[in-house]
């Protein structure tokens, strides 16, 4: 059950760029790719190659954003970000829980957990894109340089503010 | 007990660098915002207060068992706060089988909830089963953060040898002076009718024999054989060991130990035992199902122990070895010391009986099949059964046993009780 779940999130996320018309054969290839990858992890409950191939379908979407040129659609965006946490947290439990027993209702209290973080995610992405639309008004005038700075000293802070707050628990250590 | 972050964190922190780093790349806002779930993910995955308090108890259906018997383990776990996810492991120590249910198990638990989990282990070979404990994880939201420990409660299940009864049992050539089930010949109290003498006072008369009273004209009376039992004395070869590990020719002349042992003691014998091997080791003889337990206790640790200095059973106290005992000894014959052990008791005069394990079904189980492995133990069995009959030649009464069919049936083929026949009381 959680593997049929797994594949069909799989299916989505990987159909996801190529609902950004119109889709060239480069982004249906990443896409093929990233399914026959991500079906060998789901089958295996592999992380890392369901990691690799969400990786890939971010790659297929960048590319199939660069080379269509579409209007900015936050909603297809959150989706495909909903979709790969959803999908990593499902391979992640269905590997820990192989072979073993699962008591009453785990599966359950699991599936609402996820949606609860998953569904916080999609309030904080709606509610930065909102929030980002003044601003990108306010920056229309900048020159392209300072908002390249300033959108690589972001991501740049985003992560290493999420490896502090990692760092400070203490170091990753391997599931069992 | 830790919060520490798991290996899935870096795969979020892939998936939200590739977005974040092609945002700024491309220039499009899209991607950041692709990276904006698994941020929140992160974030809210990352634990700071302590996992909610909780009890665990384990208990152990049994603490003796026989060889492929099972003991049921129940755990209890009790959470004082809530436990969206909590993962259970019981590590399998060698040579244990899970017989029902899983050593592994993940629970939710609400606040003040309890949960019972219940598996079995089988012991696949004689040993002291050792359970250190179930280890406890606690899982944080999406599984990106994990705080684990274990619960220590170290409990030992002591696996003995089984042991098939035994019905057909050498008879001793000598027997004692307790009660037992042996007919000695000596006349006194007893069931079996012996020889018929002429009254003398004192004489019962309910032993009367009233047909030989009627027939000679006198009074005759009727005696009795004594009941009597015997010292048996188990003599297990450690010094050489064949076979793959729980089932070697050590692990088969325990097994026969144990049956043997178990035997005797239901015959009301008193049954004694020496371990002759690198360390040699011994029981005193002794009678009842409290001695059978020390025997089953001390075959238990049996095993072949390397050691430069050759002891001799000259060592052995008489009080183990007592000289009317009857010794039967369980050896698969490889190592001469343990031979020339055999053959200087039997010329001291002890009653001794050699069961011959043989080595080679063990040796074929430990090699992979092929035709010379085949032709290797043909001409192996051949050489061993020349062996055999020149220690026979040499006064040695030895029957032999391959360890995997009934010690009873090979025991009720060696028809001693022709001969054996008790001699003394």
């Amino acid at each position: 059950m959680m593997r049929l779940a797994a594949l069909v999130l799989l299916a989505v996320l990987a159909a996801l760029p190529l609902a950004v018309r119109p889709s060239t054969p480069p982004v249906i290839w990443l896409a093929t790719v990233a399914l026959v990858v991500g079906g060998v992890g789901v089958l295996a409950w592999s992380v890392p190659l369901v990691t690799a191939a969400g990786s890939l379908v971010v790659i297929a979407y960048a590319l199939a954003l660069v080379v269509a040129g579409p209007a900015a659609d936050a909603l297809l965006a959150i989706a495909l970000g909903a979709t790969l946490v959803l999908l990593l947290a499902i391979v992640h439990l269905g590997g820990r829980v192989r072979g073993a027993f699962l008591g009453p209702s785990v599966i359950a209290a699991q599936a609402r957990q996820w949606l609860a973080v998953v569904g916080a995610g999609v309030v904080a992405a709606v509610g930065l894109t909102a929030a980002a639309a003044p601003l990108g008004g306010a920056l229309r005038g900048a020159s392209l340089p300072v908002v390249v700075i300033g959108a690589a000293l972001g991501a740049v802070l985003t992560v290493a503010g999420v490896i502090t707050l990692m760092a400070r628990e203490g170091s990753p250590r391997s599931d069992p | 007990m830790t919060w520490r972050p798991t290996a899935l964190n870096v795969s979020f922190l892939t998936v939200v660098g590739w977005a974040l780093f092609l945002a700024v790349l491309t220039g499009r806002a899209e991607l950041a915002v692709v990276a904006v779930p698994a941020v929140v993910a992160l974030v809210v995955g990352r634990r700071t207060a302590p996992p909610p308090a909780w009890h665990l108890h384990r208990e152990l259906s049994d603490r003796r068992l026989l060889e492929d018997e099972c003991v049921s383990v129940t755990v209890t776990l009790r959470a004082e706060g809530p436990l969206p996810l909590v993962e259970l492991l019981e590590p399998l120590p060698p040579r244990v089988d899970l017989a029902r249910g899983r050593h592994h198990a993940f629970f939710t638990l609400p606040a003040g909830g309890e949960i019972r989990w219940t598996f079995e282990l089988r012991g696949a070979g004689r040993q002291h089963l050792r359970l250190e404990g179930p280890h406890l994880r606690v899982w944080g939201p999406l599984g990106l953060a994990a705080a684990e420990t274990q619960h220590r409660a170290p409990a030992t299940v002591a696996v003995y040898p089984r042991h098939v009864p035994i019905r057909y049992l050498p008879y001793p050539l000598r027997t004692q002076t307790f009660v037992g089930n042996y007919v000695s010949p000596t006349q006194g109290e007893g069931i079996e009718p012996g020889d018929i003498r002429p009254f003398a006072p004192g004489d019962q008369v309910r032993h009367v024999n009233w047909r030989a009273t009627l027939k000679l004209g006198t009074l005759h009376v009727t005696q009795h054989h004594r009941e009597r039992n015997a010292d048996v004395v188990i003599l297990l070869d450690t010094l050489s060991e064949v076979g793959p590990d729980g089932e070697t020719v050590v692990d088969a002349a325990v097994r026969g130990a144990a049956a043997l042992a178990a035997a005797y003691l239901a015959r009301k014998d008193r049954v004694g035992l020496i371990e002759y091997g690198g360390q040699p080791r011994w029981v005193r003889p002794g009678a009842g199902r409290a001695h059978l337990e020390r025997l089953l206790e001390s075959l238990l640790s049996a095993s072949v122990v390397f050691t430069y200095v050759n002891r001799d059973l000259d060592l052995v106290p008489p009080r183990i070895l007592p000289p009317q005992a009857l010794v039967v000894a369980l050896s698969p014959l490889l190592d001469r010391r343990f031979v020339r052990a055999a053959a200087d008791l039997a010329a001291r005069g002890f009653d001794l009986l050699v069961i011959a394990v043989s080595p080679v079904p063990p040796a074929r189980a430990a090699a992979r099949r092929s035709a010379v492995l085949d032709v290797a133990a043909r001409l192996w069995t051949l050489e061993r059964r020349a062996e055999l009959d020149q220690y026979r030649r040499r006064g040695l009464t030895i029957v032999e046993w391959d360890g995997a069919e009934p010690l009873d049936a090979v025991l009720a083929a060696f028809s001693r009780r022709s001969h054996r026949r008790v001699l003394a009381g």
